[in-house]
Order: C-alpha cells, then sequence, then structure tokens
C-alpha cells in the first residue's frame, strides 16, 4: 500500500525532472551523483511537488525531515496530503484484519484477513473522525499556542541557544506525549472495537481510556519497549541510510535496501498493534478471544448474523 | 514513549551533525597566528563619581580630535569625542558629543544634518518599519521593542568661541520620501555659512531608549549590542548634504574621521568597541568608564555583556603588517574559538595580498549572543560574527560569516561607499571576495539543513558548496529581475534588495573575473582598494578603474549588470545529427551526416559567448557568437554524427539563470537520473507516510 500510493506520485515528480532536464548533459551529473548546481535551478522553477524535492530525501534527512514535519506542526503540500488521506483510511481498512489477526493467534487466511478488515472498516472510519477531530484540534490550536506563543514568551528574552532549544525539546516532550495519549487511545480503541466486537466508535474511545487510565503502568512500559526497538532502528537507519549514489544497478540496490527501511518501518507498526493487543487480552479478555465469530469473506458480520439467525 | 523516540532520536542527529572533528586548519606555514595575553589596558584613577547625565562640555577642543593634518590616511573631517553612559536596567543611554566638522565639499552650508537612526523604530510609521511592511518581514514590535533618540541640547561654537544654542530650532525632515512621521533625519540651520574647508565645533546631548533587537542594534538580557547610536552627520558634497533617512534595505554612509568614544557602565561588564581600548578606570559609584580610541574611521559600534569569553591572537604575515585580534566569545561558542581565528586570519591574508593591508593592526571580533539579531554585522575595527551550538565541522557557514563581515573592514570600511546609494559596491564586493576566500581556504564545504525549529542541522556530504553557490547565485536566479543596481539602493524593493546588491553584483564580479583573469581582476580589485581607500568613491570610479586596467571599457557589460534589469539565458533551441541523403549517395560512399545547431538568446540581456560541438570522433568545434541576435544557426556536414553541444562550456557566464537548456546530447541520460531520483524521493515520501501513520 505505501508503494501503491507514492508510486504515481513518484512518476508525476519524475515526469517533471525529465522535463526540465531535458536532454541536457546536466543529466550526466544528475545521473552520477548530486549535481547541485541543476537541483537548485529544478527548484527555483518548480512547483507542486516538485517544491518538495529537496536535499532531504538523501539519507537519514528523510527520517528527520519527518519527524520534524510533524512536531513542528509542517503542512505537507496538498497532493501528498490526500496521498496521505487514502494511506491513512488504507490502514484503517487493514487494521481490522491485522487486530483480529493477532487477536486470534492463529492464521485467518487471506479471506478472513480482509472479511475482518470489511466489518471493521466503517468502525474505524467512524473511530478515525473522533480521533481526527482531535488531532485537528491538537494541530490548528494547541500547536500554534505551544510553539508561537508559549514557547516564544518562554524564550523571548533568553540569549543562549541551548536553554532555548531545552525550552523547545521540553515542549516538544508535552506535544508529543499528547500526541502519544491519543495514539494510546486510538489504539486501545482499535482493539477493544475487534475483540470486544464493540459497534460504538465513541464508546470504544471511552473504553480504550478506561483501559488506559487503569493499567496505565503496563500500557506505558509495553510502549516504551517498543520504543526502544524503535529507536534502535532509526539508530541503525542513522548511521546506514545510503547518500545519493550513482545510476544503474547500484541505484536498484541503493533503493531495495530503502525499501528495507520501509518494510521495518512497518513491521515496527505491526510489532505495536500486535503486543499492545496481548497486552489488553492479557487483561481484560484471554489469549485468542474474539468476541465476534470469524467473519467469513465476502459476507459481513451482519450478513453472517442474519445467516444465524436464519439458522436459529 | 514512541515520542521518546523521536527525542533520543534528535540528540542522536545532534551529535552526528554537530561532528566532533575539529574545523579544518590552515597550514601553519602558510598562516603564522600566535595566541595573545589578554591586552594590558591603562588604568584610570578612580573618579570619586560620575554624572548619571553627561554635562555639556565648556573645554576647549581637545587635540586627539584635531581635524586632519595631511600626512593623514583619511580626511579626519567628523571628528567625535563622546561619553556615554548605559543603564542597563533602564536599557537607556545617556550621551554627550563634541562634533569637529570641516567641510571638505567644494560647497557652502548654512545647515548641519544629523542621522538620528534609533527613531526608526519610535513608531510603526516609519519609514524603516513601512518597507518591512512591504518586505513582507514585519511583525509588530512589542511594548519594550521600541527604541527613541531625543537630542535635548545641541549648540555649536561661533568664530568668536562663544556656544550658540540651536536646540529649539532642529526640526526633523525626510529627504527621501517626505514621510513626516520619520524622524530619522534632523537638520539644524546654523545661522551662517560654512565655507568649504572651514571648521565648525558642535555639541550635542541627547538621551536614547535601547530598542530590543532591531537591525543588529538593541539589547537582549545581558548582551547590549549598540550601534548607530549616536547622532551622526550625514556627509556634505558638492550637491548639498547627504543624509538620507533610515531605510529597511539599506546601510549607512558617513565620513572618516577619530574618535574618541568614553563608555560608562556597571564594571561587571566586559566591553568590546571600535577603536582601541586606551584607558580603563573604576569609578565610586560601581561603574567602570572605557575610553576608546579610533582613527581613520567613519563609525563607532560598541557592545558589552558580563558572559563574554575574551580571548586574542596575533596574525602575522611576512609582508602585512600584525594583526591584533580580539574575540569576544559566548560560553555556549567555546569550542569555536578557532573557527572565527582561522577566518579571520585567512581574510586578513588573502584580502591583504589580493586587494591591500588591513592598516588598523588590531579588531574586535563579537560572537553575537542567541536572539540577539546583532549577527553578521561590520562596523570600524570590529564586527559581529554568527554561530550556532550545532555548527558541523564541514559547514562552513560561521567561517563565510566571519570573513564576509571582516571582509567588510576593505569593502565598506577602508573603501566606503554610500550604502544607502551603492549597497551593492560594498555587499556585492565583498560577497564576491568572500567567496574567493572560502573557495580557496575552506574545504570541504558541505550543504546543511536544519530540522526541530532549526536547532538541529544535518550535513549533507553528498553535497559539496562550490564558489557558485558561495556567490550566490540561486538568490539571484530568483530575482533577477526585480532591480536594476544602477537605481539608488534605498529605492529598491525592501523584500528583494538584497539579492541585488549582494547576489548579482558577486556573480557578475565573477564572471567578469572569468573573463578578464584572475591576474587582471587582482590587479582591478587592488588598484581600486589602494585608489578609493579612505575615501568615497561612485559607481564611475570602479568602472573607470575597469577601463584602466584593462584597456577596455566593459561598457556593454556593465550596461546589462549594472544598468538594466535584463537577465541572460542562452540555450540550445535545436539539435540534429542525421545522415545525409541527397540521393547521391551510394551502397559504397561513406556516409555524411549533417549536423544543425540552433542557439537561442533567450533573455534579454547579450553577452558573447561561445558555442562547442563535439562529434562522435571526438572532434570539438568552437563557435564564438556575439550573443546579439536571438538566434544563430551552425550547419555542419562530417563523417560521424554530433554527440554534443555546449553553450558556454566554461561557464564564464555565470548569470546565465537557466544553465540547465545550454547544453544537448543525442545520449541523454536523463531517464537514468530521474529515475534516481524519484526514487530518493519516494522513499522520502514512504518515511513521511510511516511517520504520520505511526500516530493513527
Amino acid at each position: 500500500m505505501t508503494i501503491l500510493l507514492t508510486l504515481p506520485l513518484a512518476l508525476v515528480l519524475r515526469g517533471a525532472i525529465d522535463t526540465h532536464l531535458g536532454a541536457s548533459l546536466m543529466a550526466d551529473r544528475a545521473a552520477d551523483g548530486v549535481n547541485w548546481d541543476w537541483w537548485q535551478e529544478f527548484s527555483a522553477q518548480a512547483s507542486g511537488l516538485g517544491t518538495t524535492f529537496t536535499p532531504s530525501v538523501l539519507g537519514f534527512a528523510t527520517t528527520l525531515d519527518s519527524i520534524s514535519s510533524v512536531l513542528d506542526g509542517k503542512a505537507p503540500n496538498a497532493a501528498i496530503a490526500w496521498a496521505l488521506a487514502f494511506y491513512l483510511a488504507g490502514w484503517a481498512f487493514l487494521s481490522g484484519g491485522i487486530i483480529d489477526r493477532y487477536a486470534r493467534q492463529r492464521s485467518t487466511r487471506t479471506y478472513g484477513f480482509f472479511a475482518a478488515s470489511g466489518v471493521y472498516f466503517f468502525r474505524f472510519i467512524r473511530l478515525g473522525v473522533v480521533v481526527g477531530i482531535i488531532y485537528w484540534w491538537l494541530f490548528v490550536y494547541v500547536h500554534p499556542w505551544l510553539f508561537d506563543d508559549v514557547f516564544v514568551r518562554l524564550t523571548r528574552n533568553l540569549s543562549i541557544e541551548r536553554t532555548v532549544f531545552l525550552w523547545r525539546v521540553a515542549l516538544y516532550t508535552i506535544f508529543g506525549a499528547v500526541l502519544m495519549l491519543v495514539n494510546l487511545l486510538t489504539d486501545y480503541s482499535k482493539i477493544r472495537i475487534v475483540v470486544e466486537d464493540r459497534r460504538s466508535a465513541l464508546g470504544a474511545f471511552a473504553a480504550g481510556g478506561r483501559f488506559v487510565r487503569r493499567r496505565l503502568g503496563h500500557v506505558l512500559a509495553l510502549y516504551w519497549l517498543n520504543t526502544v526497538v524503535f529507536m534502535a532502528v532509526l539508530a541503525v537507519w542513522a548511521l546506514v541510510a545510503p547518500g545519493a549514489g550513482g545510476a544503474g544497478p547500484s541505484m536498484w540496490g541503493l533503493f531495495v535496501f530503502s525499501q528495507l527501511y520501509v518494510i521495518v518501518r512497518l513491521l515496527m507498526k505491526l510489532q505495536f498493534i500486535a503486543s499492545q493487543t496481548a497486552l489488553f487480552q492479557s487483561h481484560l479478555a484471554h489469549v485468542r478471544y474474539a468476541a465476534s465469530p470469524t467473519p467469513v469473506w465476502p459476507d459481513s458480520a451482519a450478513a453472517e448474523a442474519v445467516a444465524r439467525s436464519v439458522r436459529l | 514513549m514512541r515520542t521518546l523516540a523521536v527525542f533520543l532520536l534528535l540528540s542522536l542527529a545532534a551529535v552526528s551533525a554537530a561532528g566532533l572533528q575539529p574545523p579544518p586548519q590552515a597550514a601553519p606555514e602558510q598562516l603564522k597566528v600566535t595566541p595573545l595575553p589578554n591586552q594590558p589596558i591603562a588604568s584610570a584613577p578612580s573618579t570619586p563619581s560620575t554624572q548619571s547625565t553627561p554635562s555639556p562640555s565648556t573645554s576647549t577642543p581637545s587635540t586627539q580630535s584635531t581635524p586632519s593634518a595631511p600626512s593623514t590616511p583619511s580626511p579626519r573631517n567628523a571628528n567625535y569625542e563622546i561619553d556615554v553612559r548605559l543603564d542597563p536596567d533602564a536599557k537607556t543611554l545617556r550621551g554627550r558629543e563634541t562634533i569637529r566638522w570641516r567641510n571638505i565639499s567644494g560647497a557652502p552650508t548654512s545647515e548641519l544634518q544629523f542621522h538620528l537612526y534609533w527613531n526608526a523604530w519610535r513608531n510603526a510609521e516609519s519609514t524603516w518599519l513601512r518597507e518591512r511592511r512591504l518586505a513582507g518581514t514585519y511583525t509588530k514590535p512589542q511594548d519594550d521593542a521600541w527604541s527613541a533618540i531625543d537630542v535635548s541640547s545641541l549648540r555649536v561654537r561661533d568664530a568668536s568661541g562663544a556656544w550658540t544654542d540651536l536646540t529649539g530650532q532642529s526640526r526633523f525632515i525626510a529627504p527621501d520620501d517626505g514621510n513626516e512621521r520619520d524622524r530619522t533625519v534632523m537638520t539644524v540651520p546654523l545661522g551662517r555659512t560654512i565655507d568649504p574647508d572651514a571648521t565648525l565645533e558642535a555639541e550635542v546631548v541627547w538621551t536614547s531608549k535601547i530598542p530590543r533587537p532591531f537591525a543588529r542594534t538593541g539589547y537582549i538580557g545581558d548582551y547590549f549590542f549598540i550601534a548607530q547610536w549616536f547622532p551622526k552627520l550625514g556627509v556634505l558634497e558638492e550637491r548639498g548634504w547627504n543624509t538620507h533617512q533610515f531605510h529597511a534595505a539599506t546601510e549607512f554612509f558617513s565620513d572618516f574621521g577619530v574618535y574618541d568614544v568614553a563608555i560608562t557602565l556597571p564594571r561587571r561588564f566586559i566591553v568590546g568597541a571600535s577603536g582601541r581600548e586606551m584607558q580603563r578606570g573604576d569609578n565610586a559609584d560601581g561603574t567602570t568608564t572605557h575610553r576608546y580610541h579610533g582613527e581613520d574611521i567613519h563609525d563607532f559600534a560598541w557592545t558589552a555583556s558580563p558572559d563574554f569569553i575574551e580571548l586574542s591572537q596575533r596574525f602575522q604575515h611576512p609582508t602585512l603588517p600584525a594583526v591584533e585580534m580580539r574575540l569576544l566569545l559566548q560560553p555556549e561558542h567555546q569550542s569555536q574559538a578557532n573557527r572565527y581565528f582561522t577566518a579571520a586570519a585567512w581574510t586578513l591574508k588573502h584580502y591583504g595580498e589580493w586587494f591591500g593591508a588591513y592598516p588598523y593592526g588590531h579588531v574586535t571580533i563579537v560572537d553575537p549572543a542567541f536572539q540577539s539579531e546583532s549577527d553578521g554585522m561590520e562596523y570600524p575595527t570590529l564586527f559581529v560574527g554568527g554561530t550556532r551550538v550545532l555548527a558541523p565541522a564541514h559547514v562552513q557557514t560561521p567561517e563565510n560569516v566571519t570573513t564576509h563581515e571582516f571582509g567588510h573592514q576593505w569593502w565598506y570600511g577602508l573603501v566606503a561607499t554610500n550604502e544607502f546609494e551603492h549597497a551593492w559596491m560594498d555587499e556585492g564586493f565583498n560577497t564576491y571576495s568572500t567567496a574567493r576566500v572560502m573557495d580557496a581556504r575552506f574545504n570541504p564545504n558541505r550543504v546543511a539543513l536544519r530540522y526541530f525549529g532549526g536547532f538541529v542541522p544535518w550535513t549533507f556530504e553528498d553535497i559539496p558548496l562550490s564558489r557558485l553557490e558561495n556567490d550566490r547565485l540561486d538568490g539571484y536566479r530568483l530575482n533577477a529581475e526585480a532591480d536594476a543596481p544602477w537605481f539608488l539602493t534605498f529605492t529598491y524593493w525592501p523584500g528583494t534588495a538584497r539579492f541585488i546588491s549582494y547576489n548579482k553584483t558577486a556573480v557578475w564580479m565573477h564572471s567578469l573575473e572569468r573573463q578578464v583573469g584572475w591576474p587582471t581582476m587582482q590587479r582591478i580589485m587592488s588598484t581600486y582598494f589602494e585608489r578609493w581607500k579612505f575615501r568615497h568613491p561612485k559607481p564611475t570610479d570602479f568602472f573607470e578603474v575597469v577601463r584602466e586596467v584593462t584597456g577596455r571599457g566593459n561598457v556593454t557589460f556593465f550596461d546589462e549588470v549594472y544598468r538594466s534589469s535584463n537577465t541572460f539565458d542562452y540555450g540550445v533551441q535545436e539539435f540534429t545529427s542525421a545522415q545525409i541523403d541527397d540521393g547521391r549517395t551510394t551502397p559504397t560512399s561513406p556516409a555524411r551526416y549533417r549536423t544543425i545547431v540552433v542557439v537561442r538568446r533567450y533573455g534579454e540581456a547579450t553577452f558573447p559567448i561561445d558555442v562547442v560541438t563535439t562529434f562522435a570522433n571526438g572532434e570539438r568545434v568552437k563557435e564564438s557568437w556575439d550573443g546579439q541576435d536571438r538566434r544563430v544557426i551552425y550547419t555542419y556536414e562530417r563523417p560521424v554524427k554530433a554527440a554534443t553541444v555546449q553553450v558556454d562550456p566554461d561557464r564564464v557566464l555565470l548569470l546565465d539563470i537557466n544553465y540547465t537548456n545550454n547544453s544537448r546530447t543525442l545520449a541523454p541520460r536523463t531517464r537514468a537520473a530521474s529515475l534516481k531520483w524519484s526514487l530518493k524521493w519516494m522513499t522520502w515520501l514512504e518515511d513521511l507516510m510511516l511517520t504520520y501513520a505511526f500516530f493513527s
């Protein structure tokens, strides 16, 4: 899905680069390494997606840029925002199948996976609306208040950069902690929707909140463990992330290597989901327990219920 | 905790980005810099007390500030004796100055005109703030940010030696835009005429409210940077007073003189200033008076902070005068002292060898406090650098700033152009000169971007910075048509003025260097420097030197780069190479190919350029085109196909805003390049989407 959504945009950018380079000899240096001269010229004339083609596409800067974008509340380019919306919707679809699979701890086969995805999709979309409103409020009101108002007031008279930076880190911590909390509530809401077959997004969100509140130590400990692993992944990536490289086979080698990192990042997301599902089941259900019957594709849970009632 | 990862990541990035290796060092055999102990300063006997408001002087003129003797390097026609007291709690200055001025113009005058720069932030309708709004860089100042300078007494001594009070006769004028709310220029009628070569003594008493940082002046915390702070005379020229209002995009202009400045402030402060500290005396009220003396300078700035770390080194060179370099460093930048000294020493060496010696024997380098906005600015014998806590070793920004600001001692300090009217003559010349030093000495130099609110840098080792980046070609390209340098700088559009003053000039000077060669260019610059140091040249004076040294006027070139805002853009319009099929070819006759090259002038500006066509057998055909027509067509018949064509292959014309269209190949690698970069971008996008999805 990640490739599926990014590939068309990459093709658009490629077209823009093709058009700008034409049959110029500047392409030689751009192919063999970095032609900064050309790059600046391209940027000067770029619009749309082209404006996002900056040195941040190189090496570990990709990761720094993306995390910095979130914490600094930078709005993505319009085309990227649309892709992002589809991507998040895609995750809302897949999450049902993923959690269902982890909850049952046995193979649900492809049809079972997608059936579960279908069953929970609209519930997750409703949950997404609730969470989206919270995130919208955080980024549109809380973030500017913290970083454009509080930060400025706190640091206005400071003449030592380290102190100013520490204040910024403190505010990142506060803002990040709020994001983390919303993220935790969302994660456990989704788990409760699947494991307990909940229909109400608001009810699930409240239930997720109760679970987090009553078992805060366990929840945070697990989050911390996952975070350590995540950090280790990023640290390794920081050391090995490839630079520009050249064209030809080495280019494909570097691309495949980069995709391995993307896969590890995806695995990390699955790790969070799996471990949190297991934690929930160990406290409020039992291992392999899921309230709803295994959905059978293409029937929805409703169709399955109707069939059951007919049998009765 | 997922978020915790981000913060630990920040730390990791910071450590990686900052780089722990020391910055590149100068080769010891080429650059001799020795540490110095702190300078001994003569002590003055303690005074019982100091007056809170300096009172008007009744003394006779000091012999130190006597208007120029013929042997002095500069005319020394605007001499200032200033006594100022800083109240760091009230953020005020109280000052008294005695000005001894000589009319060195050929025209008489019956008035004096003063700059009162700090009134630029007295109200929101000053010309400075109006222009800031136009530039789109305006933020409404908070209540404690405003400043003011108020003259409470102004009197002049008449021929009999008696003082005449003119305080009530002063008024504000706005010679540039008629803005009645602007109070940055004050005129005072004298009631008599000062003829050419006659002298005048005036005394001014004033108080100032120090701004929060504006235009590299003001305070933050205990750090004070005090520039453009005293009532300063304009420059009298043949056509009258040249006293411009304070503008957002321009700097300053004043006559040379001798400055004797006594600065009184609490004892805990460490002070740096233009000139040399001659005497220091503690007062009974807990203050210290620092007495500075500077000769043949045209401005005076000073700074004070209790936190400065004071370091000194001596620059020595076989043929250039030794220079004592005093560095006032922020404690958080202690590890970067050597970067400042090294850059300053290379500047002394290269500017000295290329253009002419730095004559003062001392310089004060100020490392500014964070958020002071005083970074990157020049004043006579004192300049302000700029660095960050995380300053990667391979990103030579601190060196660039140091070199540039120190370089202004040559192009502004010594060759004192009118920055209101011809800012390109110091900013552009100095950007060009800085780029040469950076290219010669500070490698590797890499591109870096800053993340997390600008605090965390990341160095791109894949992207080396070249001379072109130091010339700032990129900024020029984006704003090439904004203004013609021929117009007075203060009339440029405020938002883009710097791209014309700095970038365009540096790029065309580099182009001129590539045209005439560095030896000739060096002669141009050194001749211009020697001829115009301690004076106020105008653009025609520089063009005249170019004509004299090169033997030609480069009239067309200067018409294009100075008198117009036209852009240069030459490109390949068509490039084909195909076998000739004229019906006479037989199977046994060797194939022949017709190559057609169409070169087009897309821009309005013209420049003579070379066009080089390379054939498959390696043959290169070079054509020289005067570049005047809209296009030129070259046709070749060869037994082989052509391979490439390049317009201006040696890239003499750096001003060409679109160099990508300057070449064409029949075997392009465009697809390979675009594929590689779109895959890189795709990974970046995947990372971004995963990061957002992390919180979903």
